[in-house]
């Protein structure tokens, strides 16, 4: 019941954020504009998929075209993740270090209530606010898909569990970033170096980091770290496959699971054994 | 029975990661208060009041010895079901109102929904809050945050509650209403554990004060006992003093003085309180009272203090 009152709180905080409503006021411009720009069109020798007027894919028949539209869905579901990694975060990022400030730490830890609970709570009120969004969007884009292209694809709609388990796995980093440092700006630099930076550089390992040394202890620790962190690029490639209803790799995913789980406890460790 | 009970409770900070610099808040603490009353804890800026009470509510947690709430290790979150705070400079969330904070941190301290907006009622009518309770936090001044903070520290009927710095911020009508519904809670058989620096608000509603000074306990009473000054005592006497007995008084160094009220004896001991009497009546004065001089628990605190400062 507790995590409940938080996840509310939470959902309460956020909605009180200027940051949530220019997320959703995005969401809603890329949709109007997307139902003004996406259209299909029948020709001769068969339907064409339409951007802005503009041919967006060969003439295909009828039956054919859900495949084109997919493609679209998956690009635009690409640009939604990297729309919301970058003001997700951004918006959800105090969620932890506003709790953790004096006068309002005290009043929380001195309710019945375990630090992790605490921490639980806050985790995921931020993940449904976030949650809700995706869903908001992505419930639009099949609306319009649906509507100006007769595909009625309940890929794109379940890929928002998708996304939204990819952001989950990833906010479990933002909170032991705001855990630990209890800064908000501290929490947000830290994330964009891992996902612009650390990210990549890991990601391409082989090309980069490989490079320095072939000892196998010093390679061992540059792939435990690679398996630490959420494989963003990897769950953000599958998440494609799952619109084009392509069979998915579920590795990234298992491995974020367990690296969010990682951050997460981490973070609750440093929550028990702070004083305030 | 004891709502709160520590014994040698420590609490030293680390600073700095090459030198560390310890800082001793609280050293060897031990303090037991009794169910059904307002006890009051005393000191001045830094001496150690707000880590007690953080560590009484596993805010922090203690370098060493043993405390007890309610007969529960202060670890044990269930036992904060039964027990309410008031945090020194809270912050409620600013988009939340009145009714709001108290419904959410009502939750949160684990009362049933259903039984909420009845308390909530009674509870923004006894802190003077009900017309602001859908009026946003943001909005409120800093008496208006500490009435609901104090609403918010009762929502769950906690058998004890810690308070610190209730009145901070409060009005003089305002902190004789919160003096009002305290008096109110000792008579319900609630605990109450004040943390003050008004001394006066304190010497009013206490009954019970601690002294701790550089995170050591200097000294627990009554405030009578804290106040009552022992080596002073007002003789009142009848009728005029005559002179012979001043130059005895002053030639003996009996450690006397005159006054309108009669004659103020600052002696060692019982002995030499005798050794006054005795002359009073030599000189035939007639004795009609003799009692302990009381200072106020301010003058008591910071003459408490002042003895410590050399140490």
């Amino acid at each position: 019941m507790s995590i409940l009152v938080l996840i509310r709180l939470t959902l309460r905080e956020l909605s009180s954020k200027v940051t949530m409503y220019i997320l959703a006021g995005i969401s809603t411009l890329v949709l109007l504009g997307l139902a003004l720009a996406v259209s299909v069109d029948s020709m001769a020798d068969g339907e064409v998929l339409k951007l802005f007027g503009q041919q967006v894919s060969p003439p295909v028949p009828l039956e054919e075209l859900a495949k084109a539209v997919q493609q679209m869905q998956a690009g635009l579901a690409g640009g939604l993740f990297t729309g919301i990694i970058l003001f997700g975060v951004f918006a959800t990022a105090g969620v932890i270090p506003d709790m953790l400030e004096r006068g309002t730490v005290d009043l929380y830890i001195s309710k019945p209530i375990s630090r992790w609970e605490l921490l639980l709570g806050k985790y995921c009120g931020a993940v449904a606010a976030i949650g809700l969004n995706i869903i908001y969007f992505l419930a639009g884009a099949w609306l319009v898909f649906g509507l100006r292209c007769g595909v009625w694809d309940i890929n794109l709609l379940l890929s928002a569990l998708t996304m939204t388990f990819m952001f989950a796995a990833l906010y479990a980093m933002v909170v032991f970033f705001g855990t630990w440092t209890r800064s908000t700006a501290a929490s947000i630099i830290l994330t964009y170096l891992y996902l612009f930076i650390l990210g990549g550089i890991l990601h391409n390992r082989e090309l980069t980091l490989y490079l320095i040394s072939e000892n196998a202890v010093y390679r061992g620790v540059i792939d435990g770290f690679y398996y630490l962190f959420p494989q963003i690029s990897g769950m953000q490639e599958n998440g494609a496959k799952q619109i084009m209803q392509v069979e998915m790799d579920w590795k990234p995913f298992l491995q974020s699971f367990f690296s969010g789980s990682v951050f997460f406890l981490a973070a609750a460790v440093i929550l028990k054994r702070r004083d305030f | 029975m004891h709502a709160l009970e520590c014994e040698q409770l420590t609490k030293v900070y680390r600073s700095g990661i090459r030198n560390k610099r310890e800082i001793r808040a609280l050293q060897e603490v031990s303090i037991a208060v009794e169910s059904g009353q307002i006890f009051s804890l005393l000191g001045p800026n830094g001496a150690g009041k707000t880590t007690f009470v953080k560590i009484l509510l596993s805010l922090t947690h203690p370098t060493g010895g043993r405390a007890l709430v309610l007969d529960r290790p202060v670890t044990e979150s269930r036992v904060r079901r039964r027990v309410g705070y008031l945090p020194e400079n809270h912050r409620f969330p600013a988009y939340l109102t009145g009714e709001q904070v108290m419904m959410s941190f009502g939750s949160l301290a684990g009362v049933h929904r259903s039984a909420l907006s009845g308390r909530i009622d009674q509870l923004l009518t006894l802190v003077g809050m009900q017309e602001w309770r859908k009026v946003k936090v943001r909005k409120y001044s800093k008496g208006m945050m500490q009435r609901l903070g104090l609403a918010q520290a009762l929502v769950n009927d906690p058998e004890l509650v810690f308070l610190d710095e209730p009145t901070d911020g409060v009005d003089p009508v305002g902190r004789k209403e919160i003096r009002d519904v305290l008096r109110n809670l000792r008579e319900q058989g609630k605990t109450i554990f004040l943390n003050s620096h008004l001394l006066s608000e304190v010497e009013l509603v206490s009954d019970r004060v601690a002294i701790l000074d550089k995170g050591k306990l200097l000294k627990v009473g009554t405030v009578e006992e804290l106040t009552t000054t022992e080596s002073s005592y007002t003789i009142g006497c009848q009728g005029p003093l005559p002179d012979a007995l001043r130059t005895e008084a002053d030639a003996r160094v009996l450690g006397v003085t005159f006054s309108a009220e009669g004659v103020v004896a600052h002696v060692a001991d019982p002995a030499a309180l005798n050794a006054v009497i005795d002359l009073l009546r030599k000189h035939g004065v007639l004795i009609t009272s003799v009692t302990p001089q009381r200072s106020t628990l301010e003058e008591s605190f910071i003459n408490l203090i002042k003895r410590e400062i050399p140490s």
